[in-house]
Order: structure tokens, then C-alpha cells, then sequence
């Protein structure tokens, strides 16, 4: 939750914002929350998940209208992938991951969303189908295109 | 000797042809975005598995499949390693499900809302067992762990969401203390009470007993 919205927002102190929001508001709906999960789903399967983050999905979207900032590439995340060992490396590396936060940051906010659901939070398709309110084959087509995207942009080096 | 369709049905049949023709560009690059997004998916199954690294590993080629993206695997491989997992410090986690109690609190949530609940067992982890060796560093088995960040701290640990439910689990949950003087005095009370019969059914009569004292 917390690395979705920081991802979405590029700040820690605005995911924590957004964190907080985000399990104060699913809290105070909890009593709606309704399990859609079918037996066929699997034992323990549950739409838990995904109703969470169509909350936090709302709750960073109207964070990121009120702030209406331009987002910068959260580089104190990306210094920390660094070697501590092996400088130059490490800034070499510190580039790279700066290069694909950017080139992430440049998406449609739909593209964008999927990339982080699907890599950072690590869903299946089905689940940022039920985030994103569209269908599987909408996300896959989605992500296929959003990955298309940041392969352009990384290979004009980062330029847009 | 007749073979074929009919003239009727081939100019039909060519009808439909050319109508499909006609409709059939759009259909195909419909198709193709579809089976390549397809691909791409299994794909990205694949690698946020870990298959695609052991793969690797053992000396196969994870871009055998042939239908697969080429692009669309760089910036895959790429966001794989370079999109990191972001976990917010254990003072804000702390700080969280103190407010989320405090919230629960104040909305005065039914009893039996809680009462009527089954305990759901966290899905293991099979590496959430693993010692600490006190440098901080918990090294996942085959190196499938995806860098994770703590509060700016680089950890492989698989904590997440899971971490305010844990907190906020430890801080409603006496403490129990395992040091050998404690352990020694709880089996010298329990010896205690099993020698003097069966206190339970004696407290049975006379109503609930009296929390028993901590012994921590």
C-alpha cells in the first residue's frame, strides 16, 4: 500500500499521508466491504486486496489533484539500490534506477498505475483488472503497451 | 463430376470474403496486440516468479519463445530490478495502527463483530522463520527477493502490509516472557494447581476467577 502511493506520489511524507488516509477510510467502510471471491478462485482467495486498493487508488488520485505538483524522480529511493561498496558503480546503477522511475513518471496515469500494481506490488492481471476497473485482456493489452512505452523512452536515454 | 460450392454459395462465400477483407486489418492488429500482450504477461508471470532468474541460472534462455516482445522484455527485466518496493519506516507503522485502534475505538464497533470472527492463518513464508544473524541483512533462499526498502534502509526482508496487521497484533498481545526463571515459575504454578485439584472446576462454582498474575 505504502509502496504503491509512494510510487504514485514521490514523496514519503505524502504515502504516508496517503497510507494513513487510505486504512482510515477502508476502516470506516469495512462494515461494506463484500467478498467476491468464488470457490473456484482457490482456497483462501479474496477480493480483499483489491477493494483496499481501489480505495488507496482514489485516495492517491485526489492527493495528486490537490497537490497538483510535477513529480521528480524520487532519487533518495534510488540512491539507496546503490553498492555502498563500489562508488562507481553505484552511480551507475543510481542513474539506471533514476532513468526507469522517469521513464515510469511519463506514462498515462492507467499505464502508470498498471506498471506499479504489476512490478512493485507484484499483482496477478486479474487483480489490477479489478483495481483499474477494466477488463483482463484491457490490463494485459495495457501493460504490454506501457512496457513498449518505457523501452522508447529508456532507449532515446531517458530523453522524452 | 461436380466439385466444389455451388455458384450461389461461392458468390456468397466471396461476399463474405470481401467483407472480411475489409474488416479483417483492424481484427488482426486487434489479435496480434492481444496475443503479443498475451505473451508478454506469461512473461511477466514468469519473471516476477523468479522462474525466468533460475532459468537463467541453469543455463537456458528465457527469451526462447520466439513470439515474445523484445522491447517489451528489456523494459520488463528492467522495471524488474530498478522498480523497488518501498516499505515505510516501523515508527510510522507503529504510529498507524495506534490510530487505526484509537479509530476502531471511537467508532464503537459491535462486540460481536469481533466475537463472531475466525482467526484466518497468514500464508507462511518460508523464509520469514529464518534467524536474523543481527546484520540486518536476511538473505531469501535462492536469491529471488527483490531489493526492499525500509524506511530508506535496503533489506531483502518480506515484510509488508503485513507488518501494521503484525504490529498492531503485538501490541494488543500480553507479552510472555521465555526467560528461564519465568518458565520455572509458571511449571512450579502449574504443578501448584494440579496438585491442589482441579482449581477449575472449584472456580467454576464460585463464578469467574480472578485474572491470574502476571508472571512477566
Amino acid at each position: 500500500m505504502y509502496s504503491y502511493a509512494y510510487h504514485e506520489l514521490g514523496d514519503h511524507h505524502d504515502a504516508e499521508d496517503a497510507t494513513e488516509r487510505t486504512f482510515l477510510a477502508a476502516l470506516a467502510a469495512l462494515p461494506r466491504f463484500q467478498e467476491r471471491a468464488r470457490p473456484a478462485d482457490g482456497d483462501g482467495a479474496s477480493t480483499f486486496r483489491v477493494w483496499l486498493f481501489q480505495i488507496a487508488r482514489n485516495t492517491v488520485a485526489n492527493q495528486r489533484r490537490r497537490q497538483r505538483r510535477h513529480l521528480t524522480a524520487p532519487l533518495d529511493a534510488a540512491s539507496a539500490v546503490a553498492d555502498g561498496q563500489d562508488v562507481s558503480a553505484g552511480a551507475v546503477r543510481r542513474e539506471d534506477a533514476a532513468a526507469a522511475w522517469r521513464a515510469v513518471e511519463r506514462l498515462p496515469a492507467d499505464r502508470r498505475q498498471a506498471l506499479v500494481l504489476r512490478f512493485v506490488d507484484e499483482m496477478s492481471t486479474a487483480e489490477i483488472a479489478g483495481i483499474l476497473g477494466r477488463s483482463e485482456g484491457a490490463v494485459r493489452v495495457l501493460v504490454h503497451r506501457a512496457l513498449r512505452a518505457v523501452a522508447r523512452d529508456l532507449d532515446r536515454g531517458g530523453h522524452p | 463430376m461436380r466439385s466444389g460450392r455451388s455458384p450461389a454459395i461461392s458468390t456468397a462465400a466471396g461476399t463474405r470474403d470481401e467483407r472480411r477483407a475489409r474488416v479483417d486489418p483492424v481484427t488482426l492488429d486487434r489479435d496480434a496486440a492481444s496475443a503479443d500482450a498475451l505473451l508478454t504477461d506469461l512473461y511477466l508471470d514468469a519473471l516476477l516468479a523468479g522462474a525466468v532468474l533460475d532459468a537463467a541460472r541453469e543455463g537456458a534462455d528465457p527469451t526462447a519463445n520466439p513470439g515474445l516482445d523484445p522491447a517489451a522484455r528489456r523494459a520488463a527485466d528492467r522495471l524488474r530490478r530498478d522498480l523497488l518496493r518501498v516499505h515505510p519506516s516501523f515508527r510510522f507503522e507503529e504510529r498507524l495502527a495506534t490510530r487505526l485502534a484509537e479509530a476502531a475505538m471511537s467508532m464503537r464497533l459491535p462486540a460481536a463483530a469481533g466475537a463472531e470472527g475466525r482467526l484466518v492463518p497468514f500464508r507462511p513464508l518460508p523464509y520469514a522463520d529464518l534467524p536474523d544473524d543481527g546484520d540486518g541483512d536476511r538473505d531469501e533462499p535462492r536469491d529471488r527477493s527483490r531489493p526492499f526498502l525500509i524506511g530508506g534502509a535496503l533489506t531483502s526482508a518480506a515484510l509488508s502490509l503485513a507488518g501494521a496487521a503484525f504490529v498492531a497484533w503485538r501490541r494488543g498481545k500480553p507479552r510472555r516472557s521465555t526467560a528461564p526463571m519465568v518458565r520455572a515459575a509458571r511449571a512450579a504454578r502449574s504443578a501448584r494447581l494440579a496438585s491442589t485439584g482441579s482449581g477449575a472446576s472449584r472456580r467454576g462454582r464460585r463464578g469467574p476467577a480472578r485474572a491470574p498474575r502476571s508472571l512477566d
